[in-house]
């Protein structure tokens, strides 16, 4: 029973009471960002000299970018492998991955202590710094992101540019612009989606080699020079199980069905990766020999306890489940698992596992830099419903149902 | 000819051999350029021109205090400070509990005091880090003593702080300072330790012995400590509480605090010290049964004994020390006893047998009808008159 | 026949040994710096002369230009109540702990960049804003600074500080070896100042070499251990004591040098781009050969 989908616009409306909500924790989160861009980064934080980095890396940049992996799971998935029956869960991982990236940028920006030499690292190269690295493979991979992103613009505006008054005379070049832009772009497109492939793997990685550098000042049980492949590997392993969540969400906000054998198949293919990864991870602990730090109880033993079973094992032992695969709450419970597992991971290899050698006690964020998260991630939701309610992201069906039709010429219909 | 090769040949041997013995025999065994002990090239008997300070040793000899300058005026280094205007006499007092001279000076050759400036520079930086520069040199002498007695690192407890009081004179600071001696030490005679010691937790320490009887010098004991055992700006010195009978508790580690005794009483068990209640101060008779008599009392016990870290036992033989107390020579008179013509050049054993003199003498190797107490070998005479003497 | 192939492996063995030389020379030409010479200098800090008197943190201050109060209010003890660390405006400071040999006279620390033979915090700035200099220095160009701290992360003396308050050009600071004072052969403001000399200036190496006469010379004195001969890959600055560092609040990073691993890492993933070109050209192939297959049925 096959059926046939295509890409539009939701039709529905913006504001409901979960998005005033969302509002709200947005503007909270602007008004300690104002407070941070007026009175320094001091006066809303709880960083100082001995923690330099708090939830902001370590959620807003690295767990963002860890979550933000969807992207170039899918791409790789649908583009690469060409498994075509991903096609239709592509745009909305893209629109997440942009998004994200996105806000993990914007994060970076307010973290750093000058904002406005964001620029400095395209000019001011280190090749020595992972940092470095990071940076500039995150600006490369935002810009692809944007590119591949293109298409659904042009998409949405070609046949519909409609400018007001004065500004009609240019309704037809910019028709014609969006025209030579979608030829254009499809022809290239394939560069830049494995470039977006190639730079995620380079920054993902990176992304672990940043805390190598603390060296001691880092928990042996997560300070390991495999560090940058455990990042590599868990953000693999988070990219469908983020897909998977994101679909299910959406669907219930939106009102659209569901596409359940899709996310089974999907979620099918998590255990191998999920299992590499606890594979390394518990090999190389028992390789070091960290486990005897388990031994101990403190914070980190019990974080780390926390990461590896409810954030890896047990979803790992849910998704090989057929029953949990063709469930959709369960489905949904373990992917929320892994990406728990995985934002857990982030969190306490740059917060939990950072131990300085003179603290005055330990870190713990404010409520400035908590309102600060929370405001971001709101308004990436914000942001996502706004693109999904105006531009052709998710897949509906298509009631002008014309075999020939999917891949006809974009905006002649009506 | 032939003599004349012979008389060069023996020239230049014996010149060879002399000027070999000429040189000290360490100069050619070692591995020294002569830069090492010499500053200019051509060193004369009369210009040795020395380096000062080799380090290798630190070399120091004592004066007394009384031989050295009263006062010194350190003006190398005035800058922010007003020269600093030494008391150089009463340091040099307090010293001579201590470390002596050397405390300071710790480079002296035999020949005159070096001053400090000759081994310490002036300039900070210079290729020899191996010693301080001159302030610092100055500072590390006085600052550690000065920290323990006044818990501060103020500078202006030496140093007047320039400008500010213009009319401050260092001659009126040296005036102040001349003619100024340490008072005498009190020193203690007794000093009762409770300690932790279950076999005998009460140890007496007679100071008073230890220096007058057994001939212990203050460094002995006191070379690592400094005046700050004294002295303390912050309370006033408890003196008082150490002189007490009440015991005191010492808080030092058992190495440390046996560590001045040790060097004398290694070998001695530990109950000669530690026992179950305070000792009563050394009485030769209880110690060795030889009560000491108005000659001995005052002696220091080295005077018989020997060295002051070992001393030997004796017997009762006088001629261990007297080597001139033979008969005809001693004069009895002296033990209140002025011996007749008849007795006077008997020989000592005669009356004192096997020469113990602490026995009753006995007469009856000529007397068969009398005995010491009752018949008496000469007049008695009154020494009590002759001791006020 | 075997010889004559001996000889001419032997010259074409040749031939590439002077090419390669002729190579290394020239990128040993190109690198600017030679930041381990010979006589790059430090600093040995005894911390059985020091006496607490904070003297170097008055003149640290003077010498760059941070508003500080009184020369004559350093003398309050007071501070030494809480452990102090180096601040925006205080480059260094000096900490007091218990002395094991004697209770009245502490042991007095001072703290400042121990400026690293392998910085981990130049290794690790984003921008390059940190640079090791010939004579010893890490120094960091201000311009160049976006204020992400990683340095601070990196640190494994956490030294770096970062002005948090300041909402609009805040700064990363730290010592900077008094880099303007010796450039002019001026000594480091704090070494000028000490009045006892606890710190001496000079080339490292005779530095290592008076450390260790003065723990031969004084064995009852010094723990036998020179703090910075090997911490960390070395350090300029180098510190003797008559305890145990770690009860001084020393910290341990080590005796391998700090960025070793990362700059590894990073440069194996990135040998001259190849891994990623690899990378690019293996998911071009698999997208190829998959279109192919699926164009194919």
């Amino acid at each position: 029973m096959e059926h046939f989908t295509k890409p539009s616009p939701v039709n529905k409306k913006f504001f409901t009471p979960g998005v005033l909500v969302l509002v709200l924790l947005a503007l909270n989160g602007l008004i300690f960002l104002a407070g941070r861009l007026i009175f320094g980064i001091g006066a809303v934080t709880n960083l100082n000299n001995q923690y330099p980095w708090g939830i902001w890396i370590g959620i807003d940049v690295a767990a963002g970018v860890a979550l933000a992996a969807g992207g170039f799971t899918t791409a790789a998935l649908s583009h690469v492998i060409h498994k075509e029956q991903f096609h239709d869960i592509l745009r909305p991982a893209l629109l997440t991955a942009m998004l994200g990236y996105t806000f993990v940028a914007l994060g970076v920006s307010i973290d750093i202590g000058r904002w406005y030499y964001i620029w400095h690292p395209l000019i001011m190269w280190n090749g020595n710094s992972a940092l470095f690295e990071v940076g500039i493979c995150v600006m490369m991979y935002l810009t692809v992101l944007y590119i591949e992103f293109l298409p659904v613009v042009t998409e949405r505006f070609i046949g519909h540019v409609k400018l007001k008054s004065i500004f009609s005379f240019l309704n037809k070049p910019l028709d014609s612009l969006l025209r030579i832009l979608d030829k254009g772009l499809s022809k290239v497109m394939f560069i830049f989606i494995i470039l977006g492939v190639v730079l995620s793997t380079l920054h993902q990685s990176s992304l672990g080699t940043l805390m190598i550098i603390a060296g001691p000042k880092m928990h042996p049980l997560w300070q390991t020079p495999v560090l940058p492949l455990l990042f590599l590997l868990s953000a693999i392993s988070v990219g469908f199980p983020m897909v998977i969540f994101e679909s299910i969400i959406a669907s219930r906000s939106l009102g659209l069905k569901t596409e359940m054998n899709l996310l089974s198949e999907l979620g099918r293919m998590v255990p191998p990766i999920l299992g590499i990864y606890l594979a390394f991870k518990i090999g190389d602990m028992v390789i070091r020999g960290t486990f005897v730090y388990l031994t101990e109880f403190n914070t980190a033993s019990v974080m780390f306890v926390i990461e590896v079973l409810f954030g890896v094992i047990v979803p790992l032992r849910m998704f090989l489940s057929e029953a949990v695969l063709k469930s959709k709450p369960l489905l949904f419970i373990a992917s929320a698992l892994v990406i728990f597992g995985v934002l857990l991971n982030r969190i306490n290899n740059f917060v939990v596992a950072y131990k300085p050698p003179y603290s005055y006690g330990p870190y713990f964020p404010s409520i400035g830099e908590i309102s600060v998260t929370v405001g971001f991630i709101s308004l990436l939701v914000l942001a996502y419903r706004f693109i999904v309610l105006n531009f052709p992201v998710i897949s509906l069906p298509d009631k002008s149902f014309v075999p020939q039709s999917k891949f006809a010429i974009r905006g002649t219909q009506k | 000819m032939n003599k004349k090769i012979l008389t060069i040949i023996i020239l230049f041997f014996s010149i060879t051999i002399y000027s070999q013995n000429k040189l000290p025999k360490n100069h050619s065994l070692t591995n020294l350029t002569c830069k090492t002990c010499h500053t200019c090239d051509v060193p004369t008997k009369k210009n040795p021109c020395l380096v000062p300070c080799p380090r290798s040793e630190m070399v120091t000899i004592n004066q007394s205090p009384d031989q050295a300058p009263e006062v010194e005026v350190l003006k190398e280094l005035s800058s922010r400070y007003m020269p600093v205007v030494f008391s150089h006499k009463l340091h040099a007092q307090m010293s001579q509990m201590s470390g002596g001279c050397g405390t300071c000076h710790h480079y002296n050759t035999v020949g005159p005091i070096q001053p400090c400036i000759n081994c310490h520079e002036t300039s900070r930086k210079r290729a020899d880090i191996s010693k301080p520069d001159l302030e610092a040199a100055y500072h590390r002498q006085c600052i550690n003593c000065h920290r323990e007695w006044s818990h501060s690192n103020d500078c202006t407890s030496c140093h007047a702080l320039k400008n500010k009081n213009e009319s401050i004179s260092i001659a009126s600071y040296v005036k102040k300072m001349t003619g100024k001696s340490h008072p005498a030490l009190v020193e203690p005679k007794k000093i009762v330790y409770e300690t932790n010691y279950n076999k005998g937790k009460i140890v007496t320490f007679f100071h008073n012995e230890h220096i007058n009887l057994f001939g212990a010098k203050c460094i002995d004991c006191h070379r690592d400590e400094n005046c700050t055992k004294c002295h303390d700006k912050n309370k006033t010195t408890n003196v008082q509480q150490i002189y007490s009978d009440v015991p005191i508790k010492i808080h030092k580690s058992k190495e440390e605090h046996h560590k001045p005794c040790f060097s004398c009483h290694q070998d001695d068990k530990c109950s000669l010290c530690h026992k179950d209640k305070s000792m009563a101060p050394f009485n030769h008779a209880i110690s060795t049964g030889w009560a000491l008599n108005r000659f001995h009392e005052n002696l220091t016990c080295e005077k018989c004994h020997g060295s002051s870290t070992k001393f030997v036992k004796l017997n009762n033989d006088c001629n261990n020390c007297h080597k001139d107390f033979v008969a005809g020579k001693f004069d009895h008179k002296v033990t209140g006893l002025k011996l007749s013509e008849n007795h006077k050049d008997l020989d000592c054993n005669e009356c004192h047998k096997e020469k113990n003199f602490t026995k009753t003498p006995t007469c009856e190797n000529c007397h068969d009808d009398k005995s010491f107490p009752k018949d008496k070998p000469g007049t008695e005479v009154n020494i009590s008159s002759k001791k006020k003497k | 026949m075997e010889k004559q192939n001996r000889r001419s492996f032997l010259k074409t063995s040749a031939l590439i040994g002077a090419v390669a030389t002729g190579i290394s020379t020239k990128t040993a030409n190109a690198k600017p710096k030679n930041i381990l010479s010979e006589d790059r200098m430090g600093v040995l800090v005894d911390t059985t002369v020091c006496i607490g008197c904070r003297n170097c943190e008055w003149a640290c201050k003077v010498a760059h230009n941070i508003p500080t109060e009184d020369r004559i209010k350093y003398e309050d003890r007071s501070v030494f109540k809480h452990m102090r660390r180096p601040q925006p405006n205080a480059y260094t400071v000096v900490n007091e702990y218990p002395n094991p040999k004697n209770a009245v006279l502490p042991t007095d620390v001072k703290v400042q960049c121990m400026h690293c033979d392998h910085p981990a915090c130049v290794s690790a700035c984003i921008v390059g804003a940190i640079s090791k200099e010939e004579n010893g220095s890490v120094i960091w160009d201000t311009k160049k600074c976006i204020g992400c701290r990683y340095c601070m992360v990196a640190c494994p003396f956490q030294i770096p500080s970062f002005d948090y308050d300041k909402p609009l050009n805040p700064e990363i600071r730290k010592c900077d070896f008094c880099f303007e004072r010796t450039k002019q052969g001026l000594l480091p403001a704090c070494v000028k100042n000490c009045p006892v000399e606890a710190l001496t200036y000079g080339p490292r190496n005779d530095l290592i070499k008076e450390a260790r006469e003065r723990i031969k010379r004084d064995p009852d004195r010094y723990l036998n251990h020179i703090y910075g001969e090997t911490e960390a890959g070395g350090t300029s600055w180098l510190y003797l004591a008559n305890q145990d560092f770690s009860k001084l609040a020393f910290p341990s990073p080590g005796d391998k040098p700090m960025p070793g691993t990362s700059e590894s890492i990073q440069h194996g993933i990135f040998a001259y781009f190849v891994p990623p070109a690899f990378l690019y050209a293996l998911l071009g192939g698999i997208m190829w050969i998959t279109k192919k297959r699926n164009e194919s049925k």
